[in-house]
């Protein structure tokens, strides 16, 4: 059995180390991130049969939890572990031939920086731990926002920076409150310490809504969520797709987990209902308002993440687990439409939606895999978001009061709206003509690059194998959210 | 009086907060939110420090027989806030940079005329 900490330890190393290989050629730098990230893959999938046994536990420095700085190798957190190396990967592969311009040796290690602390966050036991691993992965975000350097790039970076860096610090103080109150930063024990009463005195409410302020700038929910839009349009297209497919994704990990492990408090599963419910319909309908084909992706992000922590905030078995495979499919698929959107915006030259007429003749394969993603996150049936979508309105109408029916009647009013601007995109691909072609009998064919095209068609690949044949992950989600929902597991799990 | 005394720590950090907090909201100049943004990590810090700290008690060593576990100062926060201290230098320094590079390409600070991304 692999010890877990090389998930974070073998990135992190490869991060440093890739200035050092640039010294003697940039092409092996460039390899480094696809490298790294095929290690975590292998290493997070072989570890997925074991730690459904049991998680394993991991002490660094001989300290036994409570004391030191653990690592909490669950189902949740290597199930997550794979999604964010998955993505990762297709997504290193595909800066392979995207990133030719700038310093992109910087570019690869604040890529592989942001990764590792994606996987920290989902594996560590330890809250300040936590902290640091989001502080890096915000970090490196902020920086690879600005990467282009570009007016846009750097107005939102620095939008995203001043929001995220007092989100983290609200969180940071949310987390000297309870140290103050309990004298420990070990998540299990600081639950153990919690009890399970469900009621929470004043202080602690304090710190948990700190907390959950704080981490929900990264979750982009709704009232802090203004950041999103500007920083995922502006990005390169590559990091654009990382922090939609992964960064919020960590974010809502993270408000989950405290709700859920740490605090145990069921008086916040209904404001996460509402919250979400609010996204959702917010996300949706500035996205179709949107001219800007980047922008529009970006606002639908707000309105999947809105799904996503209705789903969670149900606090049943199904709800959480089709919440958290309405995450894995959403990483897939709006990392594939950010890689497709990419080139289509590099070979029209525009970011309107107008521009990318007659565009599914120019390139035929891009254009085929941004609507398959389309129609993933819109949830038609073969694809991989309509298990996703289909678990979570039945788990909502199981819930059997008139509240979640007409909650969840929002939720597809939101999903028909999102159908709308998908598919008006597809159609402007499709079915219109260029508007100004000299010589249109000739169908000019511009497809994107080899290396662009592969990891689409594995992040392709990996769509209709879900949708097709979603058992498995269904049953691995199932013991992702046992574990969620039976804390005394976790803090028996961690402290023995 | 005696409350002011025993919570000065507390006070002076909720303090700082809010003064951080204050000058991000109201200030249009980004150097002087970046600024703020100092104020506020250093108040989180203090804040942090305050937790663990006790009065007139001494550093967690056990230099002379007849010291006592109890009048020690709690050391893990001090740990904490080394790496929070370095992570606010991480973060200021790229603010900073963010913000040479806006000044840039728009020729001010003022963040009321930067307006291209509906701020």
């Amino acid at each position: 059995m692999v010890n877990p900490v090389l998930l974070l330890a073998v990135p992190l190393g490869l991060a440093f180390l890739t200035p050092l290989l640039a010294f003697i050629s940039d092409r092996i730098a460039r390899y480094v991130p696809v490298a790294g990230m095929l290690f975590n893959c292998v290493v997070s999938v072989s570890l997925i049969p074991s730690v459904l046994n049991r998680p394993i536990i991991v002490q660094t420095g001989g300290f036994a939890p409570p004391f030191g700085i653990n690592l909490v190798a669950g189902p949740l957190g290597i199930t997550l572990a794979a999604v964010i190396a998955l993505v990762g990967l297709a997504v290193s592969v595909y800066g392979l031939a995207y990133v030719k311009e700038g310093a992109t040796v910087k570019y690869h290690v604040l890529y592989l920086l942001l990764l590792t602390g994606a996987t920290g966050v989902v594996l560590t036991g330890d809250i300040f731990n936590l902290f640091v691993f989001y502080e890096i992965l915000c970090i490196s975000s902020y920086a690879l926002v600005a990467y282009s350097g570009d007016k846009n790039g750097v107005e939102a970076a620095v939008k995203y920076l001043i929001q995220g860096s007092i989100g983290s610090g609200l969180a940071l103080i949310g987390i000297a409150i309870l140290y103050g109150v309990f004298g420990t930063l070990n998540m299990a024990d600081i639950a153990r310490n919690i009890g399970s009463t469900g009621i929470l005195n004043t202080t602690l409410f304090i710190a948990l809504a700190f907390m959950v302020a704080g981490f929900g700038v990264e979750a982009a929910v709704f009232p802090l969520n203004a950041w999103l839009p500007d920083a995922h349009s502006s990005a390169p297209a590559p990091i654009s797709a990382i922090l939609s497919g992964i960064a919020i994704k960590v974010g809502i990990y993270v408000v989950v987990r405290i709700v859920f492990t740490v605090f145990g408090a069921p008086s916040m599963f209904m404001l996460l209902v509402v919250i979400g419910v609010v996204t959702l319909l917010i996300g949706e309908m500035s996205a179709f308002s949107q001219n800007n084909i980047k922008r529009m992706l970006a606002y639908s992000s707000v309105g999947q993440v809105g799904l996503i922590v209705f789903a969670l905030g149900m606090a049943t078995t199904g709800g959480i687990s089709g919440g958290l495979f309405q995450i894995i499919s959403h990483a897939l698929a709006k990392s594939l439409l950010f890689l497709a959107t990419g080139y289509m915006i590099y070979r029209s030259g525009s970011m309107e939606i107008s521009s990318l007429q007659g565009m599914g003749k120019r390139m035929p394969l891009t254009c085929c895999a941004f609507t398959i993603g389309a129609f993933s996150l819109v949830g038609l049936p073969p694809f991989a978001g309509f298990p996703g979508k289909f678990m979570i309105v039945r788990a909502a109408i199981a819930q059997q009061q008139h509240l979640f029916t007409f909650l969840i009647a929002l939720v597809l009013f939101g999903t028909i709206i999102e159908a709308c601007y998908f598919f008006r995109i597809v159609q402007a691909a499709y079915f219109t003509g260029p508007r100004e072609e000299p010589d249109a009998g000739k169908q000019r064919r511009e497809e994107a690059p080899l290396f662009a095209l592969a990891p689409m068609l594995g992040l392709l690949v990996f769509i209709i194998a879900l949708g097709v044949y979603p058992e498995p992950v269904i049953r691995l989600l199932d013991s992702c959210a046992a574990e969620l929902l039976n804390r005394f597991d976790y803090i028996k799990g961690v402290l023995g | 009086m005696s409350f002011l005394f025993e919570n000065s720590y507390y006070i002076a950090a909720v303090g700082l907060i809010l003064i951080g907090l204050y000058i991000m909201a109201a200030k249009k100049n980004l150097i002087k939110v970046i600024i703020g943004l100092s104020f506020f990590e250093t108040g989180i810090n203090v804040l942090l420090i305050a937790a663990g700290y006790i009065r007139g008690g001494s550093a967690p060593i056990f230099s002379h027989p007849d010291m006592q576990a109890g009048k020690m100062v709690d050391p893990t926060p001090q740990a904490l806030v080394l790496t929070a201290i370095v992570i606010g230098v991480a973060v200021l320094a790229l603010a900073l940079s963010l913000a040479v590079r806006l000044y840039e390409h728009h020729g001010t600070l003022n963040l009321r005329k930067i307006r291209e991304l509906k701020w």
